[in-house]
């Protein structure tokens, strides 16, 4: 007899007893929740925090301030859909406008705009800047885009959600750093 | 004076099998649900409800219908 059974001399009926049939019980509940969970999914209407909208379109266009403001390498943070709704507005090295949801795929963390990348700083993610794909680190999905427009008087809209590309690319070919590497030998 | 043990209800190493299967299978199917959910595909959520749902059954089933081998003629 053990120490502590001497210690505490209790003696229950079920003490000890847990069959494989509770045991089968216990997995056929945590099934059932597992079903309940896709039936939640299933119903819920409002898309998951990094979901795009269903139609892809936004009511209203948020004005982000001029074209010309932000030079390559810049970036300004701004938001979207509500106030909850995070996104990052820059001007990639080659000049061209893009925009990206900041909830990083992975864990939901902020990503920002560092060098020629995306980064995300909480495991080192990192997304390229052309498509968002993912191009290093633990993200497997690309970031949502953003659909930008330039009007006439020069002023730059966000008016909708980019469509999710469906064909991500292999990590070695949408690396920037590979790139660089083999212009350089 | 030590009472007698309450006698466990046999359950069959393939039923124990089968529903640690339907489990592992749950978890994988759920997974792939949310990824797809979160990228924006939400076509095979009635599939997936479905079979989930039929493997949910099954498990239930096994848990709380199936025979229990020791009640039986002798207990």
């Amino acid at each position: 007899m053990s120490w502590w059974r001497r210690a505490f001399p209790l003696d229950l009926a079920e003490e000890g007893h847990f069959s494989r049939r509770e045991f089968a019980r216990f997995l056929a509940v945590v099934s059932a929740g597992f079903t309940a969970g896709i039936g939640y999914l299933w119903l819920r209407k409002k898309p998951l925090e990094t979901a795009p909208e269903p139609t892809g379109t936004h009511e209203l266009a948020v004005a982000l301030g001029r074209a010309s403001d932000l030079q390559p390498g810049q970036s300004r943070l701004f938001t979207f859909r509500d106030a909850q709704d995070r996104c990052i507005l820059l001007r990639t090295p080659t000049g061209e406008l893009k925009a990206y949801r900041q909830t990083c795929t992975h864990l939901g963390c902020a990503v920002r705009f560092r060098g020629e990348r995306l980064e995300c700083p909480c495991h080192e993610g990192f997304f390229e800047v052309d498509r968002g794909f993912p191009v290093q680190g633990p993200p497997t999905r690309p970031l949502s885009g953003i659909a930008l427009e330039t009007r006439a008087d020069g002023s730059l809209w966000a008016v909708g959600e980019l469509p999710k590309p469906t064909n991500v690319p292999t990590r070695a070919a949408a690396c920037p750093r590979d790139t660089r590497m083999e212009v350089r030998s | 004076m030590n009472q007698p043990r309450p006698r466990q209800g046999h359950f069959s190493d393939v039923a124990l099998g089968v529903t640690l299967l339907i489990l592992a299978v749950q978890l994988y199917l759920f997974e792939t649900v949310l990824q797809s959910v979160l990228d924006g595909q939400r076509a095979l959520l009635p599939g997936a409800f479905s079979a989930s749902l039929v493997l949910t059954v099954v498990a239930l089933f096994l848990a709380f219908k199936a025979p229990r081998l020791d009640d039986g003629p002798e207990s």
